[in-house]
């Protein structure tokens, strides 16, 4: 009630009296008043509470964790209270007695009897580490000793969050030096204190004995998370964050542990490698990667422990994740160890389940290093056939459910499949159709359109037919060939939609965006049948994901049909307006829904007349409503900077597609508002670079499109003399472009 | 105000292939849009150019 209140600035007494309660005697009306503070604090957003009631909430809150407070429920209660409380503490931490305060009762209630006590404290560690990081530096060698011996002596619940802390600390300081950019004057938000590199020599040493606690099954059980997972976690980014300093503290703990006799070492070593391999430089790695490369293909073979195969197939992964390419100096893989790597992840496609399917990761990120090699020969050239035929037995293994096995074999067959090049298309050509067998194989079987594994089985193998014409339509040859199963491959996609899987529903839909752009006009023959999936798409508002796939879709076809789409707008155009209008329907399908007006527009041309009377409203309306950001945060900034976009691409398609119309004039109406709202977004100085380049590139359309007779309104819009000054030195090439686009259309309006 | 699940991405990759095609898709739909549109204009700027001489020459 209060969250619907409170905001209204109704109720205000409720606070006041809830204060009143903290200093009655029976504990159980404490402890409800401080849950009561925190469900408020987590319901309500801080700006409707006035400073003089966070003072309050957090002196009874705080006063009800001191260790003077004897009920423990209630110490519990004002830990959770507080953990909800932060956010609204950003006076008090700006105080320096009243932060010092703070943090000294949060982190002597890390010492509380109560192991609950203890983990909310953490929790609330873990809270504060990413709300108030640039407040933390004085109290960090304390909280680094506290969470050490929790990390070492603590019950797990409670050294999770231990190391969760350092884990947050990792992804401030990793925001805030990307921020920098390696430009190490320049100016971010909030400085970087270094905590992770001052703290390193102690940190890494404290992780690494967490590696050391696996549990035996922890590979099997999808929902594990235990002190070694967060710990090896952890420990990947610590390496993001220093770079090269974590190498030599961590080498000597897997030269230590590789080869011993008990698998908890070996693994331990492994995994710590492993994490590793993200965020040193590649000189720094290369070296030690080379010599360990063999030491690992071994192991994969000839480990007895499946947990120590597990890791090191992942390892393996992540080593041609992050040091192969072909952006890399020094290769790791050369045609020398290249048949090795790829017989021996072949073979452990084999083992168990898990073992497989971290196989299979490393085969993805193998294919993926020769994704920019360009049509040139491949060294994987001579493996294709095998590790295509190897996936496919994969995906056929009766245990292919378990750990994701079955997916994790797709994935790296798309992935081979984007990696390949011209010597081995003709075997991407052959293997369209037997993955169209596969799909038709689950339609015939299927018995309930419900079944999950048939429906996600659908779904995989509709984005592996995408990845496949995506590929083949991407050049002339490959997609002459492909298209002789067009007709067979669309009939498949149609008779998935029977199935009630939103996946399922998005791949296929995905799948036939990519068709209509390889068949372009001939996509026609498929309308008649195909409308009424689209429609169906386009009403899907609980799965926005598939509304919004569609929406992109509607674009595709509308470029492949060009005005043979017409007969189906009237469908179309009710139902994108019905999306627009609904409250239901997530936002970000609405910045797509205008791009997609630009395209029925554009393929349509002045037969998009009937339209604008309701089209044109709605943008003008939504036009007015993200013209200005001023006080939105950076999510509600990048939000309304791509309805911007939305909105100027479909000024743009309408204006083009009435290009040279006689119908021409029934645009000029809209013409000072477009102008007015390019005005405005210059005005506010907050575009970013792809909205200022549509945006600019509108002026242009218009000046095109309606000639002279808008000449003297141009004239007078601030767009055509500032901003496109602005524009035509933008050191954006796509900007400039634009604005020579606008320069040219724009001389030519006013010089009649 | 129950705990929160502090569990992170384990020998996963943090973007699933799916999301991957997604992204691709959204990405040729925006370079297809933008040739459409560079096309249309292309078309258009060819013929003002072709007229434009006759107009500009004063300058």
């Amino acid at each position: 009630v209060a969250g619907i209140e409170l905001p209204h600035k109704q109720w205000p007494e409720l606070i006041g009296s809830l204060l009143s309660n903290v200093h009655q005697l029976p504990a159980p009306t404490r402890q409800a008043t401080l849950e009561t503070l925190g469900y408020i604090c987590e319901e309500v957003s801080p700006d409707v509470v006035d400073q003089d009631h966070v003072n309050k909430i957090l002196t009874a809150v705080v006063q009800g964790m001191n260790s003077t407070e004897e009920n423990n429920d209630v110490r519990l209660a004002a830990v959770r209270a507080l953990y909800n409380a932060l956010g609204f503490a950003q006076a008090n931490f700006s105080n320096d007695m009243e932060r010092d305060y703070i943090m000294r009762i949060v982190c002597e209630t890390t010492l509380s009897p109560d192991v609950k006590i203890r983990r909310a404290a953490f929790e609330c560690l873990v809270a504060i580490s990413s709300t108030y990081y640039e407040k933390l530096a004085p109290y960090i060698q304390d909280i680094f000793n506290i969470t050490a011996k929790a990390v070492k002596e603590d019950e797990e619940q409670v050294a999770l969050q231990a190391i969760e802390f350092w884990s947050s600390i990792c992804d401030e300081e990793i925001d805030i030096l990307e921020e920098y950019g390696g430009d190490f004057s320049a100016d971010s938000d909030i400085p970087c204190f270094y905590f992770i590199k001052q703290a390193l020599s102690f940190l890494v040493p404290m992780l690494l004995e967490t590696l050391l606690k696996q549990d035996e099954d922890q590979d099997q059980d999808e929902g594990a998370w235990n002190i070694a997972m967060a710990g090896g976690t952890c420990l990947g980014l610590v390496a993001r964050t220093v770079g090269d300093d974590i190498v030599p503290l961590v080498m000597p703990f897997i030269q230590e542990n590789i080869s011993k006799p008990d698998w908890r070492q070996r693994e331990a070593a492994t995994y710590a490698f492993g994490s590793i391999l993200e965020g040193p430089s590649p000189e720094k790695l290369e070296p030690l990667v080379t010599m360990a490369l063999n030491f690992m293909l071994t192991a994969l073979m000839k480990d007895p422990s499946n947990h120590v195969k597990d890791t090191t197939a992942w390892t393996l992964g992540r080593m041609f994740e992050f040091l192969h390419g072909t952006a890399l100096d020094t290769p790791i893989i050369t045609p020398a160890n290249c048949q090795q790597i790829v017989t021996v992840l072949i073979q452990s496609m084999k083992d168990v389940p898990n073992v497989a399917e971290k196989a299979c990761g490393a085969l993805y990120f193998l294919a993926q290093g020769y994704e920019d090699a360009g049509a040139a020969s491949s060294p994987l050239t001579p493996y294709f056939q095998d590790i295509v035929q190897a996936l496919l037995t994969v995906t056929h293994r009766e245990d292919a459910v378990e750990s994701r096995l079955r997916t994790a074999a797709y994935e790296a067959l798309n992935e081979v499949v984007r990696c390949s090049n011209d010597e081995t298309a003709p075997m991407v050509v052959q293997l369209a159709p037997l993955i169209m067998l596969e799909l038709h194989n689950t339609l015939e079987n299927q018995k309930v359109s419900s079944d999950e594994r048939q429906n996600e089985l659908q779904g995989l193998l509709c984005g592996c037919l995408q990845v496949i014409i995506q590929k083949l339509g991407s050049s002339e040859p490959t997609k002459y060939h492909f298209m002789q199963y067009a007709d067979q491959i669309m009939a498949l996609f149609l008779r998935v939609f029977a199935s009630r899987s939103a996946t399922a529903h998005e791949e296929a839909m995905l799948a036939i965006g990519a068709l209509a752009y390889a068949t372009g006009p001939d996509f026609a023959k498929y309308m008649t049948e195909f409308y009424k999936y689209l429609e169906m798409g386009l009403q899907n508002f609980e799965d926005y994901q598939v509304c919004a796939i569609t929406v992109g879709v509607v674009g595709d076809v509308c470029r492949a049909l060009e005005e043979k789409i017409l007969p189906y707008c009237d469908g179309i155009m009710t139902q994108l307006l019905k999306d627009l209008s609904s409250n239901q329907l997530h936002r970000s399908v609405k910045p797509p829904i205008f791009s997609c007006f630009g395209d029925i527009a554009l393929a349509i041309g002045e037969n998009f007349e009937k339209y604008l009377l309701y089209a044109m409203p709605m943008l003008q309306s939504a036009a007015e409503l993200s013209a200005h950001t001023s006080g939105a945060d950076d999510d509600m900034t990048e939000y309304t900077n791509s309805l911007r976009n939305g909105i100027l691409e479909a000024y743009s398609g309408i204006f083009q597609g009435f290009k040279g119309s006689p119908k021409t004039q029934l645009l000029m109406p809209y013409a000072p508002h477009v102008l007015q709202f390019l005005d405005s977004l210059y005005m506010e100085k907050d575009m970013d670079d792809v909205v200022t380049k549509t945006a600019i590139g509108v002026l242009g359309d218009l000046a095109d499109t309606l000639g002279s007779s808008a000449g003297p309104l141009i004239q007078q819009s601030v767009s055509s003399k500032d901003f496109l000054k602005e524009c035509l030195s933008s050191d954006d090439h796509l900007i400039k472009e634009s604005a020579e686009w606008a320069k040219l259309a724009i001389s030519r309006a006013i010089s009649f | 105000m129950a705990p929160h699940d502090l569990r992170r991405p384990f020998k996963r990759p943090l973007i699933s292939d799916q999301e991957k095609r997604r992204q691709q898709s959204l990405l040729r739909q925006a370079q297809n849009r933008r040739d459409a549109q560079n096309h249309a204009r292309f078309l258009a700027s060819t013929a003002l150019s072709l007229e434009q001489p006759h107009e500009l020459e004063p300058e």
